[in-house]
């Protein structure tokens, strides 16, 4: 009986840690190639939620299929933050490479997302309708696989192949590779930055697009859904190396494992004690994470 | 001069007329409130109410035994701040020279006013202001009228004992699930004490952060327990988070009490829909309420302001005509009589009479010891799902059966 929950936690544990690595997933994204720490991104992930639950809501479609409104929109929302938003900094900053001001750019991005989506949409607590997906279970005995979830963990694990394949084998991929180990060397080797810039940051948006549409079935949405999500992202990518795809899929097991067996044995307040105290112990251990590159670019 | 002389006669006139209008005593009323600041809307609430009882009764005649005295209300606003709360206590007493005080909803501005009214001794009605020790420190002058914070907990078990009683099924194991913050493990300590001597077993005491992104593992622990009656203390993300999950993983106890809060909040019902269903909330007052006048009261209060009553509202419409019910019993404006009828309150009947509970008597420490917390139901009956009112059984929505246990999912 006890191996049975153990099984049911552990399945639960590595579903829903997927799915925080997709979530994580366009931050560490965002790191790699712009050096960007991108504080709003648990915003980020609440526009995606909220474009997911408008594009649901009025047209009916599946969420799996209103992706291909999803992606688009918020590739197009994150390209033009960049060239609106981040890039000036970028050119009044040419001469270092990781602007810190991004950082003060960024909170404050974090803070209007928010209260503008509190003064458009209001403060309450939105369900997804239709919602085909909504409490379906798989019934395996006495365990039960969360059907949402299944699909959102294999959203992340094909996110990640297709994000990985892309950087790896494309044009575009490997100048935005290129411009991610030198902005200068790449721009002269013919490589127009400020695309590459925007475009990266339209990737890293559209995949917290499509955490946001993976989350909508089983979570609410509302104006400050994203902090959560915001902080415990932050943790896996420092976890699983900032700016690796894999890192943070693993990073997010890791963290959906101990949010998930903890409880077994203490109270599942103190699981958070444990993801934080694994978090301070990477820094001390190894700072650049389970998957990061060792030495600075 | 001619115009001066109209002038001076119509000035004469109004004057006499005024003095005509207050020809029998009247009976002055300082009410300190929070109308503006973090708690104005609650403050507004207990205005509109107080005014509205006011009107009624001064329009009833006033006070019969003082002759048809009116009564006159003045108001003070706290802005929520103790310090400004002891200043309108000193100022009503000492410059308008009012014969009762009511107040302050903010419990922080309560406790400290109050002292000033006993130092004075000047009768002072507390409508709604939850914290347990304003009627704890053998205060000769204050009266409470609504249920301390403690007695949410202890109504809960109540409720579960009297349905225990009512529905013949039995009960035996507990679990308690609540968000970690202040509220929640306040709420817990209560659940706790109550526990020991209700016969119940606690099978899980399990606090979680309310910011959790996935309460799965905890949902799988009530699972392992399978509590009788699962309690929780939940905000409102989490609360809706946690029924739904619950019903994902088909686990059902036989009755699920939430603590107001998130339970309580308008989108927990949007939010879960028919996972909804079945769960019991304790809350104040709600507009279902079987009591006589209830409905009318309410109708006249939404035709006035627009809004149905509030917990908040209520308590401060009872609280005035407890005020004159005493104020006529006691047929003076001194304040040691007055305290003393309030002091031998038993108020039963009348239009005030519209909160849950049966009667308003004071007892020693001057609570009303007969105040109680009431609990609804989420269920369909047609209308939608709704918050139904089930307990204390004498309020219950007339023809409404409580579905308990629950059914099995």
């Amino acid at each position: 009986m006890d191996l049975v929950f153990f099984a049911q936690d552990c399945i639960n544990g590595v579903l829903m840690g997927l799915i925080y690595g997709l979530v994580a997933l366009g931050l560490t994204l965002i790191f790699g190639v712009l050096k960007v720490i991108n504080f709003a991104h648990g915003s980020f992930i609440m526009v995606g939620m909220y474009v997911s639950y408008w594009a649901v809501t009025l047209t009916g479609l599946h969420p799996y299929l209103a992706l291909g409104i999803i992606v688009p929109a918020m590739f197009l929302f994150g390209y033009w933050i960049q060239n609106l938003l981040i890039r000036p900094i970028f050119i009044a900053e040419r001469d270092v490479r990781e602007p810190i001001t991004v950082i003060v750019v960024t909170t404050g991005m974090w803070y209007v997302l928010d209260n503008l989506a509190l003064l458009v949409f209001g403060p309450d607590y939105r369900a997804l309708s239709p919602n085909p997906l909504k409490g379906q279970m798989l019934n395996f005995g006495e365990i039960f696989i969360s059907v949402p979830k299944l699909y959102g963990a294999a959203a992340a694990v094909a996110t990640a192949g297709l994000l990985f394949w892309f950087l790896q084998k494309t044009r575009m991929g490997r100048a935005i590779r290129a411009t991610s180990l030198d902005r200068d060397a790449a721009s002269l080797m013919g490589i127009n930055q400020w695309k590459i810039f925007n475009i990266a940051m339209g990737i890293g948006t559209a995949v917290a697009g499509v955490a946001g549409a993976v989350l909508t079935p089983f979570y609410n949405v509302y104006p400050t859904v994203g902090i959560p999500f915001d902080v415990k992202s932050f943790v896996i990518v420092v976890l699983g190396g900032l700016g690796s795809i894999w890192g943070a899929l693993v990073g997010g097991v890791i963290i959906g494992l101990v949010e998930s067996i903890g409880p077994i044995f203490m109270t599942s307040t103190w699981t958070e004690a444990i993801v934080y105290g694994l978090f301070l112990l990477v820094l001390f251990v190894k700072p650049s994470g389970l998957f990061g590159q060792k030495h600075d670019w | 001069m001619k115009r001066i002389q109209l002038l001076a006669l119509s000035l004469a006139m109004s004057l006499m007329l005024t003095s005509l209008a207050f020809a029998g005593p009247t009976v002055k009323i300082g009410n300190i409130l929070p109308l503006s600041g973090p708690s104005a809307s609650v403050g507004q609430q207990g205005k509109q109410a107080r005014e509205m009882a006011i009107e009624e009764i001064n329009a009833a005649g006033g006070i019969k035994s003082l002759g048809g005295a009116k009564i006159e209300m003045l108001y003070a606003d706290s802005k929520s701040d103790p310090n400004v709360g002891v200043t309108a206590a000193e100022r009503f007493i000492n410059t308008e020279k009012v014969n009762v005080i009511t107040g302050a909803w903010n419990s922080g501005v309560t406790y400290p006013s109050t002292a000033v009214a006993e130092r004075y001794g000047v009768p002072y009605i507390v409508p709604v202001s939850v914290r347990d020790t304003i009627t704890e420190r053998g205060f000769k002058n204050v009266f409470r009228i609504a249920a301390k914070d403690s007695w949410w907990a202890r109504d809960q078990f109540t409720f579960l004992k009297d349905m225990e009683k009512e529905t013949g099924e039995k009960l035996s194991t507990v679990a308690f699930v609540y968000e970690n913050g202040d509220w929640g493990t306040g709420f817990v300590t209560q659940w706790k004490k109550l526990v020991e001597n209700s016969g119940y077993k606690v099978v899980l005491d399990e606090p979680y952060p309310s910011t959790a992104t996935d309460l799965t593992p905890v949902v799988n622990k009530i699972r392992r327990a399978r509590p009788d009656v699962l309690m929780l203390v939940s905000n409102a993300a989490d609360a809706i988070l946690l029924t739904n999950t619950l019903a994902d993983y088909k686990v059902s106890p036989k009755v699920i009490i939430g603590s107001g809060g998130g339970h309580a909040d308008p989108t927990f019902i949007s939010g879960c829909g028919e996972n909804a269903r079945y769960v019991f909330d304790i809350v104040e007052w709600e507009t279902d309420v079987n009591k006589a006048g209830a409905k009318e009261v309410n109708e006249a209060y939404k035709k006035r302001y627009g809004s149905n009553l509030t917990g908040e509202a209520v308590d401060a419409y009872l609280a005035m005509y407890v005020l004159a019910d005493a104020l006529e019993r006691a047929g003076s404006l001194d304040p040691a009589a007055i305290r003393k009828a309030l002091s031998k309150t038993d108020y039963t009947s009348g239009r005030g009479m519209i909160a849950t509970y049966d009667s308003v008597q004071f007892d020693a420490t001057g609570q009303n010891k007969n105040a109680a917390m009431s609990v609804v139901q989420i269920n369909d009956i047609g209308k939608g799902l709704e918050r139904i009112t089930v307990w204390p059984k004498p309020a219950r929505r007339a023809g409404y059966t409580p579905v308990f246990p629950m059914p099995k999912k």
